[in-house]
């Protein structure tokens, strides 16, 4: 879950990591009540990135043209994720900019810090970029370590390795899968400040944090209803621009049919994984949230229960078909209790591939019938 | 084989939860030595005629035993990890899905220093076909025979086996190292052990997008490994920056994608299918090949 700017440093702030003095609006009218001195930035809340690229940064001389912004930067949806608020702050002089970032390695299998004493730009794209494995456990002298490796010296080199070990403490006690303040400033009064920041928390973690109950639901605004449907299912799906809708069990199984579909000359609708040992209930809601896809003209069903018995799959099957008798199935079952499934089902008269090119072929050229034409 | 056979005896953490008694049951169906279970507090009873412990250190001491496998739930997986390390487990297979990744970095980082070995989290578990099953996976669909297979998904390596197995080509062990992003052994363990392992004629290699394990393991077999590899990539279409179903099968800032995978894997003079039932004929034409060599 990706966190808006204003809440990192809501949280960087919790945690001892100096931010600028701020004030979050979500009406341009709101503007009056802030006293912070102009002139302002202006700053869009969205999720995803490239905000300043965008425009989504502005800068506001005086209240009347704050107005005038604000007004129009509240409108401004970036790569599809929509403004949720403004973040003003007083302009500052920045005498320096650096990056600062912590996050997990997958291939050294521990976190790491990400650090520079270039910020305020991509830091795929800049060299000097050091990387550090972080030890587990934690000790302070690590920050000194970092600040030192940047080349960073005297008052400046304290301060740093003091905010990196926030950051680090802040990332474990958390759960999160990024911490990252670009740019961390130097003004010229001296002050060390996260004048961005960035926070990733994991998912799997936030049932052990009561601080973020209920933030799922409010981190939805980008999703449509059928990915918040799955959200609150537990199932995983993807939109995609096609006509095939897809369920399966298992992510790997999943990505392969979708494969197939479009290799056989489909293309796919929609990518979901019902995951592991789903029952009756969950299959049955993965099958509707498919459904209701307008684009959908076939639904392919491939599962092969390993942990998932094909019997609830089957019954989920059957109360679908009740349900959406004009639907269009293909259905690949295979696993455990497949005798069951296969005798249940028979009753329904719906046809089983064995085969699982078989039956992405089948799927493949029912959607290929004009919409309409067989219903 | 590797890293698990007829003589490999097995405690079960968490064995008297849902997933684990019902996986207890169907391991020891298949044959798996399953000497215990550790359920804190339900030590002196049975689950499925086999004795439960209160620790897993009372449970290896009594049974012998050396390797667990882990059903429970993710919160408390770490703990779990951490005591079957403390007790001298030698090779721990961690099923359970949603365990934090930092959790599992700290799984990982006790067991490099013990010099254990630890396969998932979120994994399928192990099988060498016909002696031993540990985790999830369905023992029918396995046959022994000489494929050595190593996969990040749990449900495609069925697929795959299925196929093979339908081909009259069985496997020596197929390990699921599991679709997290922080885990265990990966590829590059699993080849080392196939590459020395005498019953292993052909390895199957199954990646999906996310992530540089793949390329790693292209290199690591082209310096390493002359039996013949065949490897599939899942996600081939894929868009970028959605997470596919794993935590791990992400394409992040162009990186991660089944393209430079595939790549990686041709340029190191790997053969790669474009479906499963291609994997089982590239494994029969290999297969074809040591056998005159």
């Amino acid at each position: 879950m990706n966190l808006y700017e204003w809440e990192a440093k809501k949280i960087f702030q919790e945690h001892g990591i100096p931010v600028p003095p701020s004030h979050r609006i979500t009406r341009p009218e709101e503007l009056r009540k802030v006293h912070l001195g102009y002139p302002l930035t202006l700053k869009v809340q969205v999720q995803s990135g490239g905000r300043g690229k965008a425009g989504g940064i502005q800068f506001a001389k005086d209240l009347k043209e704050g107005e005038t912004k604000a007004a129009e930067l509240l409108k401004m949806v970036i790569n599809g994720s929509k403004t949720e608020s403004l973040l003003i702050e007083p302009r500052l002089t920045i005498a320096k900019e650096l990056y600062l970032s912590v996050t997990l390695d997958r291939s050294r299998g521990c976190a790491i810090f990400i650090a520079s004493a270039e910020g305020g730009i991509e830091i795929e794209s800049s060299k000097n970029v050091v990387t550090m494995p972080i030890p587990y456990p934690y000790h302070d002298f690590v920050g000194r370590d970092l600040a030192k490796q940047i080349g960073l010296t005297g008052n400046l080199l304290n301060k740093f390795a003091d905010l990196a070990n926030k950051l680090y403490k802040l990332f474990e006690s958390k759960d999160l899968e990024l911490a990252e303040v670009n740019p961390l400033i130097v003004t010229d009064g001296d002050e060390v400040l996260a004048l961005d920041g960035k926070i990733t928390i994991c998912d799997d973690a936030l049932g052990r944090h009561k601080c973020f109950a209920g933030w799922q639901e409010t981190h939805m605004l980008d999703l449509s209803d059928r990915e918040k449907r799955s959200k609150r299912a537990g199932l995983n799906l993807v939109e995609l621009d096609g006509n095939i809708g897809i369920l399966c069990n298992g992510a790997g199984l999943t990505m392969a049919t979708m494969d197939l579909v479009k290799a056989f000359g489909g293309q796919p609708g929609n990518f979901l994984d019902a995951g592991g040992g789903s029952d009756t209930e969950k299959t049955l809601e993965a099958l509707e949230i498919v459904h209701d896809n307008p684009k959908c003209d076939v639904i392919l069903v491939n599962i092969l229960g390993g942990i998932t018995a094909c019997d609830e799959v089957a019954q989920a099957l059957t109360a679908f078909m009740k349900r959406h008798p004009e639907r269009k199935l293909v259905v690949r079952l295979r696993g455990n209790n497949q005798d069951v499934a296969e005798k249940m089902l028979a009753e329904s008269g719906l046809k089983l591939y064995p085969e699982l090119e078989t039956a992405v072929k089948e799927a493949v050229s029912q959607s290929k019938v004009p919409a309409g034409a067989a219903r | 084989m590797i890293l698990v056979n007829k003589d490999t005896k097995v405690i079960v953490q968490g064995a008297t939860g849902k997933m684990g008694s019902a996986h207890t049951k169907r391991m020891i169906a298949y044959g798996t030595k399953v000497v215990g279970g550790v359920t804190p507090g339900k030590g002196g009873s049975k689950i499925e005629g086999i004795p439960v412990f209160d620790t897993v250190k009372e449970a290896f001491q009594a049974t012998g035993a050396n390797t667990s496998v882990i059903f429970v739930p993710p919160y408390l997986a770490l703990d779990a990890g951490s005591e079957a390390l403390d007790a001298g487990a030698e090779l721990i297979v961690l099923i359970t899905e949603g365990i934090p990744p930092q959790d599992a970095a700290k799984l990982v980082a006790q067991v490099k220093a013990k010099g254990a070995e630890l396969i998932g989290p979120n994994c399928p578990g192990i099988i060498t076909p016909g002696e031993c099953l540990i985790g999830i996976l369905p023992g029918s669909i396995f046959k022994s025979g000489p494929v050595g297979m190593v996969s990040r998904s749990g449900t495609l390596t069925y697929e795959i086996a299925l196929a093979l197995t339908e081909s009259g080509l069985g496997q020596s062990t197929c390990v699921g190292v599991g679709g997290d992003p922080i885990k265990g052994m990966g590829y590059e363990e699993a080849l080392s052990l196939f590459k020395e392992d005498p019953k292993t004629e052909v390895i199957v290699l199954i990646g999906e997008i996310g992530g540089t394990a793949e390329e790693e393991a292209a290199a690591y077999i082209k310096a390493n490994v002359k039996k013949p590899v065949v490897a599939y990539i899942a996600g081939q279409t894929a868009p970028p920056g959605k997470r596919m179903g794993h935590a791990g099968a992400i394409i992040s800032g162009g990186k991660g994608t089944a393209q430079s995978k595939i790549e990686a894997f041709e340029k190191a003079g790997i053969k790669v299918a474009k479906t499963p039932s291609e994997v089982a004929k590239f494994v029969a034409e290999a297969s074809k090949q040591v056998a005159r060599a």
